[in-house]
């Protein structure tokens, strides 16, 4: 069973919030729906990131990765460098750079995209509400249907609405 | 401070944003027309250059580079308008940044898929650009990593590829609004292109972690791009080309072209699209100080780079000079003079004459004199070759070439039309609803 409550105020959703966590609701179950970013301080409902880690290893991967073939290339034909190195880091060293971009900015964009959930599958059971411009929506997941709702409301909930999955 | 728009109904941005996607003016289908037309003469001298070879254009020796190559460094040097300023407009979180940033990133985006046209219409036999690519192939050849050619080609894909990404990523949103109520195939694009966004506040951290991790990662590419343009001459050992200084010079004329081309495309966005309450004096204040800024750093760098040289008296170097400031190309190079440092620190710097009409002023001066300086740049250093034995040519554009500069100014035009037509050109979600606002 999902309750979906529509606030106005940032305060009063952030009340609602944590008045659930304290019941036992874990973050993991619930959402904020919102037609703009809404920003919370820390430890109210966060939301773990991996990206800054996935982008710095998909530019080491990208930089490597080309480094390499780069190098391969270079000794499978070889070129006359006049006595210089056949392959040398300064010689490439614009490619190298841009891959190792390249990298970190394609890691970072399938990361938001995996991130997001945009990427995965949809639960298509899960309902997701309509949110009215200027409004914010919190989702629960939850079988105490009761008293959820009395916590949205008495925080400032315009409205609570039962939804059963699809 | 809140700008006269951040006070404005939700409903109203929603609606004053969205209203120019639907219904086309006569004045813009007149305009798509004649830049189309303009395309297609371009098209033309094209496909006559691809049939009969280069020898159509004015390139004869010792000049081999001439309006493609100034070209091409213009497009990607105006390309810096957008990611860049946006980027760094976004994590020093400047509030004025909202309407600006996503013009700018268009910018972006267009100016270098034509930039990126030129090294490959320079080409001559164009179709062989995938050569350039690395490709396992019949003859068991690479391409030359060494060759700034090659390092052009992927730091442009680079940027290309980011600058892209950059654009889209804070549309998603936007087009999950327009998605619920548009009709038909826009409807459908705009789902599409939405991937199923539902404004989750996972969806939201994730957006917002992204967009500043891309910020972080395309202002090195966005310098990176224009020094490898500048390292293509630094490179030779040309005269008044091999330069220590021509990375940074030429980032900060790509920079210093890019605000100007910012503010023409705001203030014709501004007019066209009824934009005054989002597009406001605050906004052209802004960025005409940035522009003013801008030209005193290019004044000092053209003043040092020229300094130098004349202090060395080198001979070659001095014969390109001479060229430049006394002889057959001195009257370009005074005009770039008074458009890129005279006009501006003028208009710019007085405060009673710096206004929205002014800023529009500066930046055409700005752009006419930032093309020249490619120009001054490139075909001077050409004719005055350093090699004795090399006799100093001349260099004059044929039809081909103008048709072909024409009309990538034709197609910038063109897909700023298409693009405002298809998507709203400031973003909607950026402004946040009014507290008090009554549904």
């Amino acid at each position: 069973m999902y309750l979906i409550g529509e606030f106005r105020e940032q305060e009063s959703i952030v009340r609602a919030i944590q008045r659930l966590k304290e019941t036992g609701v874990t973050a993991a179950e619930m959402d904020v729906f919102s037609n703009e970013p809404v920003e919370f301080h820390r430890g109210i409902l966060d939301r773990p990131s991996r990206m800054s880690l996935v982008a710095v290893l998909g530019a080491i991967a990208n930089g490597c990765l080309v480094t390499g073939f780069v190098y391969y290339a270079q000794h499978n034909y070889r070129l006359n460098t006049g006595g210089m190195p056949v392959f040398s880091l300064w010689g490439t060293g614009v490619i190298t750079y841009e891959m190792t971009m390249l990298g970190a900015i394609l890691a970072t964009f399938l990361w938001f995209l995996w991130e997001s959930g945009l990427l995965r599958k949809r639960d298509k059971s899960v309902p997701v509400p309509v949110v009215p411009p200027g409004s914010m929506c919190l989702r629960v997941r939850t079988e105490q249907t009761g008293s959820v709702a009395e916590i949205m409301e008495r925080s400032g909930a315009l409205g609570v609405e039962r939804k059963a999955e699809l | 401070m809140a700008t006269p728009s951040e006070l404005l109904p939700y409903s109203k941005i929603r609606e004053d944003l969205f209203r120019p996607l639907s219904g086309a003016s006569p004045a813009y289908i007149a305009s798509a027309l004649g830049a189309l037309a303009v395309i297609i003469l371009g098209g033309v001298a094209w496909s006559i250059q691809i049939r009969d070879g280069m020898g159509v254009t004015g390139l004869q020796r010792p000049v081999f580079w001439g309006f493609y190559i100034v070209d091409f460094v213009f497009w990607i040097g105006i390309s810096h308008a957008g990611t860049l300023i946006s980027a760094i407009l976004r994590l020093t979180d400047a509030g004025w940044r909202k309407p600006v940033t996503r013009a700018a990133e268009a910018i972006t985006v267009f100016c270098l898929m034509i930039g990126g046209m030129f090294p490959i219409i320079h080409l001559g036999r164009s179709w062989l650009f995938y050569w350039l690519i690395p490709y396992p192939n019949s003859r068991l050849l690479w391409p030359n990593f060494r060759s700034p050619l090659l390092w052009d080609l992927t730091a442009i894909m680079t940027y290309v590829t980011g600058s892209v990404i950059y654009l889209y990523l804070p549309m998603i949103p936007d087009m999950a609004q327009l998605g619920q109520v548009s009709k038909g195939w826009r409807g459908m694009l705009y789902r599409t292109l939405s991937l199923g966004w539902t404004g989750s506040d996972r969806e939201w951290h994730a957006l917002e972690r992204a967009m500043k991790l891309m910020a972080c990662t395309i202002l090195p590419v966005a310098v990176s791009v224009h020094t490898v343009v500048a390292w293509d001459f630094a490179m030779a050992i040309a005269p008044m080309w091999h330069s220590t200084i021509f990375g940074p010079y030429f980032v900060v004329g790509a920079i210093f072209s890019g605000i100007a081309a910012l503010l023409l495309v705001m203030g014709t966005l501004r007019k066209a699209l009824h934009l005054e309450l989002y597009l406001t004096n605050h906004h052209f204040n802004n960025l005409s100080k940035l522009l003013l800024l801008m030209s005193l750093l290019w004044f000092y760098f053209t003043f040092a780079e020229h300094l130098t040289v004349w202090y060395g008296n080198e001979p070659s170097e001095m014969a390109v000079f001479r060229t430049r400031v006394t002889g057959a190309f001195a009257p370009y190079f005074w005009f770039m003079v008074v458009c890129n440092f005279v006009v501006p620190f003028v208009l710019m710097g007085v405060r009673r004459l710096r206004n929205i009409t002014t800023a529009m002023i500066s930046s055409v001066c700005v752009l006419m004199g930032m093309w020249l300086e490619r120009y001054i740049i490139v075909v001077p250093t050409l004719s005055n070759p350093r090699l004795p034995a090399a006799a100093a040519g001349f260099y004059g554009p044929t039809w081909i070439e103008l048709a072909i500069t024409a009309a990538t100014f034709a197609a910038m035009i063109l897909l700023y039309l298409l693009f405002a037509k298809l998507f709203p050109i400031i973003a909607v979600w950026e402004f946040k609803p009014h507290p008090a606002e009554d549904e």
